[in-house]
């Protein structure tokens, strides 16, 4: 850096995405207090380990090849050609943004004074594959092995996620070409995505031990510390002020990037590179929170649980165009992904005896295929790109957003890349033995023998004299 | 191993080379090592966790059992 606006420019984009790494950090302190709250006291500690132990896993494989894979695969491969070097093969080439330099080797994956961004913005992804790891451990607990949680956690982390990223997310990904699909601050990339991927666990792990009666009828395992449950939520609101931050550029002149001659446009933009504001965004985050919590305080009667639950899903439905909708139009997409998310919850776990312990599936797997669904009507006719539009089927064009793309896109993420793979995975560890905790154990509560432990010093404490 | 003994001979350089950090060419032992550690912490902490939840299933703790863990504090 030797001119001062081109540093300037630099560091503050870098300070940017520091900032958004350090509040969506909030994300999984959310996530933690949530579970924990949700969990039955002798299962505490185990959920509480289960659910940190993904942040050193999905760590070191997003290092590994995580990273490597968004940047590879926005090419499918072979489904529609990069608009960098016109193949449809994986990105490996020398091109400035080609997987080839971030294989965990790579001298740019450290501190490199000629590099600024890679770090921050490795790391602000990596905080997106925490959370998506971290919707799929609220559903499973108190039965599932943390072995069987640490492969599927670094599965939806540090593979599935981050190929629907590539492939929905990334500027050149094929199902922008292809399909038109939009989803700007992730309703389908991560929540879809992590919802299926649960859903299809929970399909193969089963219920807890009691959730449902010998004929079939759910009992309610309540939260044992709705306050923590409470705070959590709130946490995971603030942290999603970052997510949204972190999934925009902070200053880009599109002029030259579109190639219009002459022009200078210098504004924030989305994931795609196409234009908004942080302005505009705050606006549409807030309306969909609060349409979020208005529809959940009425469908739930009232209930805590739900009503906070909601206030999430409100924005999960919302975020695939909260980039470009008008703040009204963010808050009723909330209500109605609430009134999905909320009717489909009670409805699979009558008829197909899932249990989802904190509703995870529903507050980011429905509400977010609802997003997409919905986002495709609305947004109908906007361009998916900057960099070109074209029709549907097309792939060397952007095809515009549309119904049926998005459709097919919602489809993508919820089952290609979220159920199946969860399904499969889990039915492999099953048939190993190790998907699930022993029965005796269940029974007995994970942590009997830390509070059996506990006890004993407190009872040698409690009788000492000095 | 340091990459850099001098700021000043380092940044007046025609070409200021980016990475400073130490054992710049030896990133791909570094990357095995972090392979293995990766890999034999699952192994390590699959066999602890197996030993300990067969050591409590043989105890066959009924369902209320833990409360009699709990501390008064």
């Amino acid at each position: 850096m030797t001119d001062e606006l081109g540093a300037l420019t630099t560091i503050f984009t870098e300070f940017y995405y520091w900032i958004t790494v350090v509040l969506m950090f909030l994300i999984h302190v959310g996530f933690c207090m949530y579970e924990v709250g949700a969990s039955r006291y002798k299962h505490h500690q185990h959920t509480l380990m289960k659910n940190t132990m993904l942040i050193p896993l999905v760590t070191v494989t997003w290092f590994l090849f995580g990273w490597w894979i968004y940047w590879a695969f926005p090419t499918g491969p072979g489904l529609a050609p990069s608009i960098m070097n016109g193949s449809s093969a994986l990105i490996t080439d020398e091109s400035t943004f080609s997987a080839k330099w971030y294989v965990p080797n790579s001298s740019l994956m450290a501190v490199n004074l000629g590099d600024h961004i890679s770090g921050v913005f490795w790391a602000a992804f990596l905080l997106f594959s925490w959370t998506a790891a971290s919707i799929v451990s609220g559903a499973v607990i108190e039965r599932i092995t943390t072995f069987a949680f640490g492969i599927l956690a670094i599965a939806i982390g540090s593979v599935f996620w981050t190929i629907d990223a590539a492939w929905g997310w990334h500027f050149d990904g094929w199902m922008l070409k292809l399909l038109g699909y939009h989803d700007a601050y992730a309703s389908g990339v991560i929540h879809a995505c992590a919802g299926g991927f649960a859903l299809g666990i929970l399909a193969v792990l089963g219920p807890r031990i009691g959730k449902f009666t010998s004929s079939g009828e759910p009992r309610n395992i309540g939260p044992r510390n709705p306050w923590l449950v409470t705070v959590g939520l709130f946490l995971i609101y603030t942290g999603f002020w970052g997510f949204y931050a972190a999934c925009n550029i902070p200053i880009f002149n599109l002029g030259p990037e579109y190639g219009m001659e002459g022009v200078t446009y210098f504004t924030a933009t989305n994931i795609y590179v196409t234009p908004t504001t942080l302005s505009g965004i705050t606006f549409n985050f807030l309306m969909s929170l609060s349409g979020g919590l208005l529809a959940g305080y009425v469908i739930s009667k009232g209930d805590p649980f739900w009503t906070y639950s909601s206030g999430l899903a409100g924005v999960i439905c919302a975020s695939a165009g909260n980039d470009l909708y008008h703040p009204i139009q963010s808050l009723i997409i909330g209500m109605i992904g609430v009134v999905v998310a909320y009717k489909l919850h009670y409805w699979v776990e009558r008829k197909f005896k899932i249990d989802d312990a904190v509703g995870a599936v529903a507050v980011h797997g429905y509400a977010g295929f609802a997003g997409l669904v919905i986002c495709g009507f609305v947004l109908n006719g906007y361009p998916s790109s900057g960099y070109s539009v074209g029709a549907m089927w097309d792939g060397a064009t952007y095809a515009s957003i549309n119904p049926l793309g998005m459709f097919i896109g919602a489809l993508v993420m919820f089952v290609v890349l979220g159920f199946i793979p969860g399904w499969t995975i889990a039915k492999i560890l099953h048939g190993m033995g190790k998907l699930r905790i022993p029965r005796e154990v269940e029974i007995a509560g994970l942590d009997y023998e830390i509070m059996e432990a506990a006890r004993e010093d407190e009872k040698s404490v409690a009788s000492s004299t000095r | 191993m340091a990459t850099v003994t001098n700021w000043i001979d380092h940044l007046s350089a025609k070409e200021v080379q980016g990475a400073i950090y130490p054992g710049v060419g030896s990133e791909g032992i570094l990357v095995i090592l972090l392979f293995i550690i990766w890999i034999g912490w699952h192994v390590i902490s699959a066999k602890q966790e197996n030993e300990r939840h067969e050591k409590l299933a043989r105890k066959r703790h009924g369902p209320n059992d833990w409360k009699s863990n709990v501390t008064d504090g």
